[in-house]
């Protein structure tokens, strides 16, 4: 298995016919730069940023990946999540990312990362591929022209993609640089790792190492079959933590023998420079993902009402026809009667009886993952099927299912990344995701494909269009009204800005644009390319650009793997060219009054935005001061509390020991959570000792509990997984 | 690797057929024109029960959708992830037009109880013409006092643009006869306009028109229809008259009231495409205006007369624009004038953070040429707007998620306020002018007092977004009102509003949790005339509303605060999501986005409660 993922593939290497050759007439790079590309000269990006918000790498597809791809991006871009990969383990300023660790980290970060060139790429797609060839590699040669073919299709702007590069190959592991035992978590801070470390704003990674412990360890995604991205995303997410907790608890026993045991330089280096910046965070991901459910049973015999929270990390909602996420959401919390076969174990009474159970939300996660059950078991016909149900879902969101003493019932949040299921069953077809990037908002992943998208793109995954594409699952994150106004807000300044800069389309500005994206490609950030002339909208560019007038009846009729597709009436390219001429006739005959005002205008309004973003940028790093210096008190105080856990707990032996009994841990995040508010009260119920019951108050009540607190943990989070998985199969 | 060489790729981007996209277009070979099919279906599951009645479904009528234009063959498409923007697309929008001033309705309510209100199906003005509200105004303006501080004490209602004597009526408009558009539809060669399709017996049928009896103008894909539901059954269902456009949706339109006659309707429409018409119905002529998009190249979601203007009309842009246009100026290519042509300008010098910028006053010296007056107050899509009853105010919902209430005749932006979540997709005025109703993408219908300024009481029981929101005035007094909305649920909603009755919520029982607003305690906002919430302006509003006009920006108030309004009627009236509603003396009209136009008649047993 790992001799087949070390194999990687190289887009470039080829070195086309035309290599070298002067730039033809109709200039082939034309049809190479992406529309994102595009779209970063156009408008180009600011100082790089450390976070890694800058970055928009395609996620190469090995055969079927697309669902960990596209849940991937929805994780990279969640904006909380990322940050908290990157930062644990703290690490001190030498273990910086070069640090080769198996001898294999390759992640110079001007080196394009291009081993030789393997022909076997298997997939069809790949066979395809010989015409185009890296030009970041080989800057001055144009590629090949690639034989006409629909340019709109997204396996031939993959293609284009992946031929453009850099490609980054993610075929090693630093798990020993962060001194954790390889695992899907450190695997998926190398490529988060790597990609902050890369030069460029966008290239094609390729997941090897990340698939293989994931093939590895998991079963279920063994296969090279489609696989369920909500499954995959329950599942990444159950792993991460598990991985941070051994990890932090490994971490608590060595602090425990710290004073006794002799360790390698390194190790100790490593050890007390994690010390140093408080280790124990490891509650992140419950913090960000987790919420809590209040199950009220009421007893129709005894009438008895049993109440039982439970945490989740999504929440998987049935759907009806022509409905709203919204009211999925309050269908999920109705009243649903436990009779029959699902009779209800009252305490009270003693025995299965009747009884109504409904759930509500009690405490709101701060991203809402939710996964709309689009795969359905059908009696009849043996097997799951996938609805194609209209369900409607909202820009912003608040719940309505809370609980009377939720906190923050009215809180609002914001859709922020949507997984797309194309296809039209359980069994195959293809996922993709659109996330709302900080920096260069809405965009289109596909696989090795990113596209910026109009906003309101983002709503035509209802379910009820032609080409079978659903919207699956859908990430929401908390925001506030003053957050959603400010960026309105800019919105409209940056229309604003964008309105006085725009100016027609000029020829010189397609010889500007192919200079600009030479130069460009390799080092984004320092190429300013003279762009106020250009048109910002980025993506009708591409056909724009093309200077050969493609007739739009051959290429549909030259993509010759579409064929019997079902047709959407759209316009007629002719009369559309036609009326766009006239337009920017028009446009030019008015810019021609307007320029000069115009121009002076452009001055003050960029100096003027820029001076806004600045502003902006401070005030939002200010309070993420605020918050980081806020969670940092958090995480000392808890370091305290774990500290006195680990001291209970020195004679656990190995991780793997202590994976299996430890007893705070699976807890840890929850029970600091509650910490807040309610930890006064649940510490002296419970004491320091046994805090691995604070995050269960009600436990007791059912009795049905009486497993390890670990397995307990464990049957939690996998508690709305089998709601997920018996439909699954 | 080894085991993907030897499985077959799975299909990435899968063939299957479906055969009917969201527009009613089916994808197969449809060529052929189709004619409207009126059918009568009947049984309990097309019966509407409420408390004064049942409601009987009387007539179905599904609108044929038109084949697409030739030249505009589809082209494939196979990609469902193809990033080519749509074009907007709106349901059916019904435009109905009682031709005879009728005596007043039974209303039960005594507010513009001289003014015929049958028109305000579909248009949300409730006046019919300006003689019969001046005469209505003495009620009207007391009552607007009192509720917006920010009115006019005068006793008459001030016109549009009054001030610029620009714009004044060059002859007095009584005598004049009203003007015609110049262009005959049916010999036109526009590339414009595809096709007219006149009725066989087109002038017999007017002529058989009962001047009671209801016009239909209702837009469906790229055709325009005239229908008269008052006809006998089976000519009902066809058309008088059918415009098909090479290239446009209309998306929204309006007839004017205080013009429309036995002979002569006025209709203005938008279209998808930017374009707006002007036509006048008996005489099938027409003008275009903003022609090649001179003005504004964005779509028009929502065009309306203004109330009491025999010319000008109010047109709402998708990118946020309102602009105002007369039916008679011609268009000139439109440069906002920025500095100094409105007085009413707001101080500040930042025109875009501004949330309502004039880009040309209607107090501008400019006024040779279309547009009259042009307001941009948001980035995003406006997606309805409606004229207060008393003609001082807009009601303007927006994608934003914000209703604004404008004060048109000062070009000033009074109120904002935010959607519980989401977009906002449709409002509508009470007909007293006291409420305003918003639906939007949160599934509510909200209920918002003008007198008050804050929300009322917010009402779920939509299982999806709302789409249209009408009053019934025929079942409405001053102090019941009657309501319906629709969805894209496909549910039909009725709901009984009465101030007095309303319930809070159990509240902040259990702590307070406060609204989200929480810098101001939740109790003020109940007794104080103006809201509490955050003012954008530094100055203090005083209690007699002295700065009224001043632009407050309101808080969302938490659900704990707000009082919740359970609908009293709910039902799933159609197979498609709905896009409008409409209450009528004798029936309630529905319209889904797939052509479908359902007339339910009212009970039989009359009309009290």
């Amino acid at each position: 298995m790992s001799s087949f993922f070390s194999r990687i593939r190289s887009g470039g290497g080829t070195s086309s016919p035309l290599a070298g050759s002067s730039p033809a007439k109709k200039d082939p790079n034309a049809l190479q730069i992406t529309p994102l590309e595009k779209y970063l000269l156009d408008v180009p990006l600011g100082p790089s940023q450390d976070n890694g918000s800058d970055k928009f790498w395609g996620l190469e597809n090995f055969g079927n990946t697309c669902y960990c791809n596209s849940i991937l991006q929805c994780l990279y871009y969640s904006v909380p999540f990322r940050e908290q990969v990157i930062n644990y383990p703290k690490r001190s300023p030498l273990d910086s990312v070069t640090t080769t660790s198996t001898g294999q980290a390759r992640i110079d970060p001007d080196a394009v990362i291009l081993p030789p060139n393997h022909p076997s790429l298997t997939s069809a797609k790949l066979m395809k591929q010989q015409p185009v060839q890296n030009s970041a590699r080989n800057p001055g040669g144009p590629p090949a022209t690639p034989k006409p073919e629909d340019k709109e299709h997204p396996d031939f702007k993959k293609r284009v993609a992946q031929a453009r590069g850099p490609t980054l190959s993610m075929d090693y592991d630093n798990a020993a640089a962060y001194g954790m035992p390889e695992s899907l978590f450190t695997s998926l801070k190398d490529i988060f790792e790597a990609l902050l470390a890369h030069k460029s704003n966008v290239g094609v990674v390729s997941p090897t190492k990340f698939l293989e412990v994931l093939r590895r360890e998991n079963e279920m995604f063994r296969s090279a079959m489609h696989q369920d991205a909500h499954e995959f995303l329950n599942l990444l997410l159950n792993e991460v933590v598990a991985n941070v907790e051994v990890h932090s608890k490994k971490l608590e026993e060595e602090k425990g023998m710290n004073g006794h045991a002799e360790k390698t330089g390194f190790e100790k280096s490593l050890a007390s420079a994690m010390l140093k910046t408080t280790p124990s965070t490891t509650g992140w991901v419950h913090e960000l993902f987790e919420g809590t459910l209040t199950s009220e049973t009421k007893c129709l015999t005894c009438e008895n009402v049993s109440q039982r929270d439970e945490a989740f990390l999504d929440l998987s909602v049935d759907l009806d026809e022509h409905s709203s996420v919204t009211a999925c959401l309050r269908k999920f919390s109705e009243e649903e009667m436990l009779c029959e076969r699902n009779k209800f174990h009252c305490d009270r009474c003693g025995g299965l009886q009747e009884a109504e159970k409904r759930m509500k939300i009690k405490r709101l996660p701060k991203i809402l993952a939710l996964h709309l059950k689009r795969f359905k078991y059908t009696e009849d016909l043996q097997r799951l099927q996938k609805l194609f149900h209209r369900v409607v879902y909202p820009y912003h969101l608040r719940l309505f299912n809370t609980t009377d003493d939720a906190e923050d019932p009215d809180r609002l949040y914001e859709l922020y990344a949507v997984v797309v299921h194309i296809g039209g069953g359980p069994y195959h077809g293809h996922y993709i995701s659109i996330v709302k990037t900080e920096e260069r908002g809405w965009l289109l992943f596909d696989d090795e494909m990113v596209e910026p998208v109009d906003r309101s793109y983002v709503q035509n995954f209802f379910g009820d269009r032609p080409g079978l594409a659903c919207a699956y699952v859908l990430f929401y994150q908390e925001t506030t009204l003053e957050a959603v106004k400010r960026e309105q807000d800019a919105e409209s300044l940056a229309a604003a800005a964008k309105a006085v800069v725009e100016i027609p389309k000029e020829p010189v500005g397609l010889g500007l644009k192919t200079n600009g994206f030479m130069n460009g490609i390799q080092h984004v950030k320092s190429a300013v390319t003279p762009t106020s002339d250009e048109d910002t909208n980025g993506y009708v560019s591409l056909d724009k650009a093309v200077t050969e007038p493609p007739p739009h009846a051959q290429i549909a009729a030259s993509s010759s793997e579409v064929t019997a597709l079902p047709q959407m009436p759209s316009r007629t390219p002719n009369e559309e060219t036609k009326s766009k001429k006239e337009r920017l006739k028009e446009e030019k005959e008015r810019k021609a009054v307007a320029k000069i005002t115009a121009r002076q205008e452009e001055k003050a309004e960029r100096e003027r935005l820029k001076n806004l973003e600045v502003k902006r940028k401070e005030v939002s790093k200010k309070a993420d001061a605020d918050t980081k210096a806020a969670m940092q008190a958090s995480k000392a105080s808890k370091a305290e509390e774990d500290h006195r856990d680990a001291a209970e707990n020195v004679n656990k032996d190995g991780a793997a020991a202590s994976a299996s009994a430890s007893v705070p841990l699976p807890t840890g995040g929850l029970g600091r959570f509650k910490s807040s508010s309610k930890s006064f009260r649940n510490s002296k119920l419970w004491g320091g000792s046994r805090d691995s019951n604070k995050d269960e108050p009600f436990a007791e009540e059912n009795g049905a509990e009486a497993t390890t607190p670990l397995d307990r943990s464990k049957n939690r989070f996998s508690n709305l997984r089998k709601k997920t998985s018996n439909m699954m199969l | 690797m080894e085991i993907q060489s030897v499985l077959p790729p799975p299909p990435r981007y899968p063939i299957t057929q479906i055969t009917t996209s969201p527009s009613g277009q089916t994808t197969g070979q449809t060529v052929l024109e189709m004619s409207n099919v009126l059918t009568h279906p009947s049984g309990p599951e097309y019966q509407l029960s409420v408390g004064e009645g049942t409601y009987i479904l009387q007539d179905n009528l599904h609108l044929a959708t038109p084949p697409p234009h030739p030249q505009d063959a589809p082209i494939v498409n196979s990609n469902p992830l193809a990033t080519t923007p749509a074009p907007p697309k709106a349901g059916i929008k019904l435009t109905i037009c009682i031709t005879s001033p009728r005596k007043s309705s039974p209303q039960l309510y005594r507010v513009n109880t001289s003014t015929s209100t049958r028109s305000n199906l579909g248009t949300y003005s409730i006046r019919e013409s300006e003689k019969e509200s001046r005469s209505s105004n003495e009620t009207n303006s007391n009552a607007a006092t009192t509720q917006l501080p920010s009115s006019n004490t005068s006793g008459r209602t001030p016109v549009f643009g009054e001030d610029n004597i620009l714009l004044t009526p060059v002859a007095g408009k009584e005598g004049v006869k009203k003007k015609k558009p110049k262009t005959n539809l049916v010999k036109s060669n526009s590339q414009f306009i595809s096709r007219v399709i006149l009725h066989d017996s087109l002038n017999k049928r007017l002529q058989e028109h009962n001047p009671e009896g209801m016009f239909v103008f209702a837009n469906i894909d790229r055709a325009y229809q005239w229908l008269d539901l008052s006809s006998p059954a089976p000519a009902r269902a066809q058309p008088l008259m059918k415009i098909l456009f090479a290239k446009a949706h209309m998306l929204c339109h309006d007839i004017n009231s205080l013009t429309k006659g036995p002979n002569h309707i006025d209709v203005v429409m938008g279209a998808s495409t930017g374009d707006i018409v002007w036509f006048e119905a008996y005489s099938q002529k027409y003008v275009r205006v903003n022609k090649n998009n001179i003005i504004s190249a964005s779509a028009v979601s929502q065009i309306r007369w203004l109330p009491g203007s025999e010319n000008l009309f109010l047109a709402s842009h998708m990118d946020g624009s309102l602009i105002v246009y007369d039916k008679e100026r011609d268009d000139a290519a439109f440069i906002p004038e920025t500095n100094g042509a409105s007085t009413f300008t707001q101080n500040s010098f930042d025109p875009d953070l501004k949330p309502f910028h004039i880009n040309k006053s209607v107090n501008s010296k400019n006024q040779k040429a279309n547009p009259v007056a042009s307001w941009k107050i948001s980035n995003h899509r406006i997606t309805d707007f409606g004229f207060s009853p008393d003609s001082r105010h807009l009601a303007v919902v927006s994608e934003d998620g914000s209703l604004r209430i404008i004060n048109y005749l000062k070009e000033q932006l009074t109120d904002l306020y935010p959607s519980y979540y989401g977009a906002f997709s449709c409002v509508c005025w009470s007909p007293d002018g006291k409420y305003v109703l918003t639906g939007g993408q949160d599934d509510l219908v909200s209920i918002w007092s003008l007198a008050e300024r804050r929300i009322v009481a917010r009402c779920p029981g939509h299982h999806s977004w709302v789409t249209a929101v009408a009053f019934d005035p025929w079942r409405c007094d001053n102090r019941n009102y009657r309501f319906g909305s629709v969805g894209e649920d496909r549910r039909l909603l009725l709901w009984d509003f009465n101030v007095g009755m309303l319930r809070r919520p159990k509240a902040a029982s259990i702590r307070n949790r406060a609204s989200i607003s929480s810098n101001v305690p939740i109790g003020r906002h109940r007794t104080e005339s103006h809201a509490t919430s955050r003012l954008r302006s530094t100055s203090s509003l005083d209690d007699d509303g002295v700065n009224a006009d001043e632009l407050v920006e309101h808080e969302v108030e938490s659900r704990t605060v707000t009082a919740e309004l359970p609908p009293v009627m709910s039902k799933v009236i159609d197979e498609h999501p709905l896009s409008l509603v409409g209450f009528d003396e004798e029936c309630i009209v529905t319209a889904c986005v797939e052509g479908h136009v359902r007339v339910w008649k009212r009970p039989q047993d009359g009309l009290s409660p």
